[in-house]
């Protein structure tokens, strides 16, 4: 077996069980400055979680999640088609021993769409989605995956705003529209990730951005600012209120349209999201 | 104060609970979620839960499915979930465990039937080494979703919705 695929696949099953030392930091502090003893109770279940999961290499969640996959491409390297067939074996390989959720659709596509064509019980067989490529100035080839879970993809929402020239307006459409999808997501603490761009592609590229480079130690003021204005909403974990709605807005701003509409990409994370990890190859 | 539970879980225990307590279970719970539960609905109307293995007396249902990745809650206020919660009180179910809010209907038919609902966060690893057996009890069909039997060492709960108050309405 190449040593691309065996790097891919433990990546992904890093992703799929491993909290990043900011995100356990960030959970403690929460934890530390929480004055609701439930929503502490339940940010404490989070965080014992991840510990176990971490220790066994076992899933965070029973919703393993559809692998996205990043790909950074510094500018004297190059990736041969060969690479990207050794990428997505590693996928499949990761998946098994995740292990991930069975959650390949099978059929045609009316089959996929109604289901009617049953799941593949072979975790491997879950694709992953279109990958996306990122030219960097670093001498790299790294590769990052994410697993992205269903409510957090329900409760997500790509749409134009009308910004009249004005950050706050764009800040607090940001925050309406995160209140509304957290207050609804059965698995909060969230991070909220937030692309914004020309075009709903391209916001969405934003937001799969801020989720591969966020970090719970290092808050812009306008990822500040939103996180801030979400949590006065009290909604607090599983939503039973609390100061500790959001932990954390991972944002991309991307470049913009000479109009006055932006299109933002907003997708409530839930506890365990960003679930990501890296690997050079 | 966490409160620990054994199942099959008494009258009396569940009369003591209120909104908000933190509970641990122990003992044998029951797993299911939107494809099963309407049929162990139907199986307990027509009378046939016998024939299937299934005892509901003092029962606890876990609203997850069962996969090689785990179990975790999904939402109790799905549609095909909520609708059951009233027949299974009414056959014995004296605990819905899940997640999410219900409504105030679905609160008042736990009280006349003193059961509860409580909510599970879905720390799947967790509770992967809280679960010491786990057995297909009905409807292999369904795969992951089929009605499973789990033997439970000190799972982590909190009383959502009791006495007809809910944790959603304080």
């Amino acid at each position: 077996m190449s040593i691309i695929i065996e790097k891919v696949a433990d990546c992904l099953v890093r992703a799929g069980s491993t909290f990043r030392e900011d995100q356990k930091e960030a959970y403690r502090r929460a934890i530390a400055n929480e004055t609701n003893e439930q929503s502490c109770w339940v940010m404490q279940q989070v965080l014992d979680n991840a510990l176990v999961a971490e220790q066994r290499r076992s899933p965070l969640c029973d919703d393993t999640g559809i692998p996205h996959l990043f790909l950074e491409v510094g500018k004297n390297r190059s990736v041969t088609g060969a690479m990207m067939q050794e990428i997505m074996e590693g996928v499949e390989l990761g998946l098994r021993q995740l292990p991930g959720r069975p959650m390949a659709i099978m059929g045609d596509d009316y089959a996929r769409i109604d289901q009617s064509g049953g799941l593949n019980p072979d975790p491997g067989a879950l694709k992953p989605s279109p990958i996306l490529i990122k030219p960097v100035d670093e001498d790299v080839i790294r590769l990052t995956v994410l697993m992205l879970g269903g409510g957090p993809a329900i409760r997500g929402i790509t749409q134009r705003v009308f910004h009249k020239h004005n950050v706050d307006v764009v800040v607090d459409e940001i925050v309406n529209r995160a209140k509304e999808g957290v207050s609804k997501l059965g698995c909060s603490p969230c991070v909220l990730a937030v692309g914004i761009g020309r075009s709903q592609f391209e916001a969405t590229s934003m937001m799969m951005e801020a989720m591969v480079y966020g970090n719970f130690d290092k808050q812009s003021d306008f990822e500040k600012k939103i996180t801030e204005k979400v949590n006065e909403a009290n909604i607090g974990p599983l939503g039973l209120g609390g100061k500790h709605s959001v932990l954390a807005t991972f944002a991309k701003i991307g470049p913009q349209r000479a109009s006055g509409v932006r299109i933002v990409a907003l997708r409530p994370c839930c506890c365990f999201e960003p679930r990501r990890a890296s690997v050079e190859l | 104060m966490i409160k620990e539970l054994t199942t099959p879980l008494s009258e009396e225990a569940i009369s003591q609970l209120k909104v908000g307590d933190v509970v641990t279970l122990t003992g044998y719970i029951y797993t299911g979620r939107d494809a099963v539960l309407p049929k162990i609905v139907k199986a307990a109307e027509e009378g046939t839960l016998g024939e299937l293995g299934i005892d509901l007396h003092g029962a606890v249902i876990f609203h997850t499915a069962v996969s090689p990745a785990g179990v975790g809650p999904t939402s109790s206020n799905k549609l095909e979930i909520e609708c059951t919660f009233g027949p299974l009180s009414r056959h014995g179910v004296k605990m819905h465990l899940g997640k999410g809010a219900i409504s105030k209907e679905t609160v008042a038919a736990l009280q006349e039937n003193n059961a509860v609902f409580a909510i599970i966060p879905p720390v799947t690893a967790l509770l992967g080494s809280q679960t010491v057996e786990q057995e297909i009890v009905a409807f292999p069909e369904l795969g992951m979703e089929a009605f499973n039997r789990l033997k439970v060492v000190k799972y982590q709960a909190i009383i959502a919705a009791a006495k007809g108050e809910s944790i959603y309405n304080k």
